[in-house]
């Protein structure tokens, strides 16, 4: 059998891998010792992609925001049984999640586990949509969005995307809008799921105490074969401006502090790969070092009661689009991006200094290493990781060559004031 | 394997509990400190670790700890304010790579030595902590208790319990009330510590590998002076109810959120109990309870609805996030759900499905070193020597009989309905 096992001495780690007939790829991390069983299946679909040519056809469609969360619920749905009822006979507890560049489904278990491997498979490459169950569906999903639109962290994230893309779908809601969602039919889900959920989109990743040989036989007797050929998937984006769409969101709403989020969008997109995962790398410890809470910034905002411990910041970049964002609460947002933009004001040389660089390097080291004590903390990063082009095991390697010259290159192409907007809600009443 | 912790009594109520394992990358250390859950001391307590995290004698400022913690390849440093109970705990934790992973042995005595410090030796101004640390935490805190509101969810469980524990103990919120905070200073924060050091219960939990000489490092720390050490009382276990309760809360939201309080006069070592925990899984445990398959998947009504019991307490709650005119509807659903279970109308198959999804997450505890910790400390505070094993075991001997009977002792206290009027 072709196998191809990666290893890595210094994280103590194995990866196994195989590619199927079907063109679905299989990876497999053994975690000795553990209880706890994990298999995530993933498809290289999320919400993002609601431009696409169907397979089969030759014009591009666009679909209702939200589908690719509504098709998540909607596999779930199964002729005989419920596949909830199904997983947890076995003792399996399954699981699934959408976000704007993926759909995963997971289930974790201590015991049976091969038998749960074929049920994930199954369920995932045999839908099952009737125009009742999608009808039904409606509801318990208006019942989600209703509940995120209470959440005010989730409205200030979506509000800052909104103000930074002008026509990008990242702006867009993951679960699409309760109107949205009314359109969606079983038809439109077909289209869907035929186009991204071809075993050549998707990837089936495993880790826990257990044998590859005995996942390989199950996932050959298990997965489909009679998918269609796909050359290559094709999505369309819209061009998007590199100018911000507005500089600032202001909304009320019920909560308790104001809160803020704030954001650069990334001009240099279109990287894949490793230089994809390295540009994060360098772009996270950049606001690490910066807004960290071992940074001078953090802990003079914070002495001044304009900043809480909530305070934190984070890059996303992915093959479309990139930002970064600098989140918390405050009583003073529109004083605290003052602040950051003249702190990005000051000469790079007195800001981002070299021993912080290389402490924030050697602790990412050691949150990695502490990150692989976990399951999920790996599945989850796998996936994401994979759909980028680079695998987790070569991550630690890959931090390592980052070199404190890239920091400077970087924060001067990133960190400018005209890519930046602030988005704030606030208490009702303020 | 089973796990097995290691409990050396060191005497004037610290105890120190070792577990071995080199199953993970890296090694835990936590200090938990126990408090009867009170509304003179319950203020005063959630402010400390605030105000300990922010300095020691050694580095007296919050960066200069962090850079130091960065310094040894990230540790992670971690305070939390809980109740368990009727009980108020304090817990500081230090979680560390292990020296092989970075090639540097001896690095852990450096975090051992930093979380004592930060414990043992804040920096004081004048003989106090510091004015203008306890006067930022102040209102770190105060903002803290108002953000509750945020997660409305979680507020809405809060304010049932609130209200339906009304005259007990298990009412406080355990980060306090903001107006205690007024009357809170250096000076008497600082007294408060001095008493917490000396007098509270202590609990020292080591997850990981570990050798003679980190023990006794460990235990030397622990001399200090110590006396009238804290009798914690039990919880106040409340059976029946005299008047039920029907509580509106007005806000501004989109989704109401309905809570419904009862009360299960089920001790955590009656023999029943573990009836309990199976009978709450049935009626709203996971995705195949009977709540979930009849409010969602059958009536459409939410999104999450789902049942849970507070093991020290003796209650159980069930919440779900619906639309304002659906209320009634899902009460009704949810009572005639429960008194499904009464009647003994689930299957063999439910009981078995619960009991494996139970026993699943329980098994999960060894995959986690902070859960290694907390399992045998709350062992440790419900006083329950069974191992990992003798408890799953505890769990498939729940017989059908049981799940009715403790069912059947569930008395509906408080409803709790989060609404808007406006819309």
């Amino acid at each position: 059998m072709d196998i191809k096992i990666y290893e890595n001495k210094k994280i103590r780690e194995k990866l196994f891998y195989k590619e199927m007939k079907s063109g679905l790829r299989v990876y497999f991390m053994p975690k000795e010792g553990y209880t706890k069983q994990y298999a995530i299946f993933a498809t290289d679909y999320g919400s993002i992609d609601n431009i696409f040519v169907p397979i089969g056809e030759k014009e591009a469609i666009e679909v209702p925001e939200g589908i690719a969360h509504f098709l998540e619920h909607k596999l779930f749905e199964d002729p005989e049984q419920s596949l909830f009822d199904k997983f947890s006979k076995l003792g399996a507890s399954v699981n699934a999640y959408t976000n704007f560049n993926q759909t995963a489904y997971l289930f974790s278990t201590t015991e049976n586990f091969y038998e749960s491997l074929k049920l994930l498979i199954e369920f995932v490459q045999h839908p099952y949509f009737t125009d009742e169950n999608v009808e039904k569906e409606k509801g318990i999903i208006s019942q989600e969005i209703n509940m995120y639109l209470d959440n005010p962290n989730w409205r200030v994230f979506f509000n800052c995307l909104r103000a930074m893309y002008n026509e990008h779908p990242v702006r867009i809601d993951i679960a699409g809008t309760v109107d949205s969602i009314q359109e969606i039919t079983t038809e439109l889900l077909y289209k869907c799921y035929n186009t991204f959920y071809n075993p050549t989109n998707m990837v089936l990743f495993v880790v826990g105490d257990l044998s590859f040989d005995e996942i390989l036989k199950v996932v050959d007797k298990s997965e489909r074969k009679d998918y269609e050929e796909v050359e290559k998937i094709n999505r369309v984006f819209p061009v998007e401006s590199k100018e911000v769409n507005t500089k600032i969101i202001e909304e009320s709403m019920m909560t308790s502090n104001p809160l803020f989020y704030m954001g650069f969008k990334d001009y240099d997109c279109g990287l894949t790969g490793r230089e994809e995962v390295k540009k994060d790398f360098v772009t996270n410890i950049i606001l690490d070092m910066l807004f960290g809470s071992s940074s001078e910034f953090y802990n003079k905002l914070y002495d001044e009661g304009l900043i809480d411990s909530s305070f934190g910041a984070y890059f996303t970049g992915k093959k479309s689009y990139g930002h970064s964002l600098v989140v918390g609460e405050s009583k003073d947002p529109k004083e605290v991006y003052n602040r950051i933009i003249k702190l990005l004001e000051s000469p790079v040389e007195k800001i981002l200094l070299e021993e912080d660089f290389n402490r924030i390097k050697s602790k990412s080291m050691g949150e990695f290493l502490m990150g692989l004590n976990s399951v999920e903390f790996i599945a989850n990063n796998f996936v994401d990781l994979y759909f980028d082009g680079f695998l987790l095991i070569d991550y630690l390697d890959l931090l390592e060559t980052i070199e404190y010259k890239e920091i400077l290159e970087r924060f001067k192409e990133h960190f400018t004031k005209e890519n930046t907007v602030l988005s704030i809600i606030n208490p009702i009443g303020q | 394997m089973d796990l097995k912790s290691e409990r050396i009594n060191i005497g004037n109520g610290i105890h120190l509990n070792f577990i071995k394992t080199d199953k993970f990358k890296s090694n835990l250390l936590s200090y938990y400190f126990l408090r009867p859950l009170t509304k003179e001391e319950v203020t005063k307590n959630a402010l400390l670790p605030l105000v300990l995290k922010r300095g020691t004698e050694e580095y007296d400022t919050n960066l200069k700890i962090q850079k130091k913690l960065e310094e040894n390849y990230g540790a992670s440093l971690s305070i939390a304010i809980n109740k368990r109970g009727e009980k108020h705990v304090l817990r500081f934790t230090v979680e560390t790579i292990i020296g092989d992973y970075v090639g540097d042995k001896d690095y852990i005595y450096e975090v051992v030595d930093l979380l004592k410090s930060i414990v043992y030796n804040p920096v004081l101004e004048k003989g106090y902590f510091k004015k203008e640390y306890v006067d930022q935490e102040k209102e770190n805190l105060r903002r803290r208790i108002e953000g509750r509101i945020n997660d409305k969810r979680s507020y809405a469980l809060d304010r049932c319990i609130e209200e339906m524990c009304k005259k007990e103990r298990f009412s406080l919120y355990p980060l306090g009330n903001i107006k205690d905070l007024d009357d809170i200073d250096e000076d008497v924060l600082y007294s408060h510590y001095q008493k917490i050091i000396k007098e509270s219960p202590i609990e020292i939990f080591y997850v990981g590998e570990y050798d003679e000489k980190l023990v006794e490092y460990i235990k030397n720390a622990e001399k200090i002076e110590r006396n009238n050490i804290t009798r914690l009382p039990k919880e106040q276990i409340i059976s029946g109810v005299k008047t039920k309760n029907m509580v509106y809360e007005d806000l501004d939201v989109t989704q109401g959120k309905l809570v419904l309080g009862f009360r299960t006069g089920i001790h955590y070592d009656d023999r029943l109990y573990n009836g309990l925990i199976v009978a709450s899984d049935i009626l709203g445990g996971g995705p195949n309870s009977k709540l979930f398959r009849n409010v969602r998947e059958k009536e459409s009504l939410a999104y999450y609805i789902s049942s849970s019991v507070f093991k020290y307490k003796s209650i159980m709650l069930i919440d779900g996030g619906i639309e304002f005119d659906n209320f009634e509807k899902t009460i009704d659903i949810i009572k005639d759900q429960l008194e499904e279970i009464k009647k003994g109308n689930f299957t063999d198959e439910d009981m078995e499905i619960s009991k494996k999804s139970i026993k699943a997450s329980t098994e999960s505890i060894k995959d986690s070193i902070f859960l290694i910790s907390e399992f045998f400390f709350s062992q440790i505070l419900s006083e329950d020597n069974r191992s990992l094993r003798e408890i799953l075991n505890d769990i498939d001997a729940v017989k059908r009989e049981e799940i009715i009977e403790s069912m059947s002792r569930v008395v509906l206290d408080t409803i709790y309905f989060m609404k808007n009027s406006k819309s």
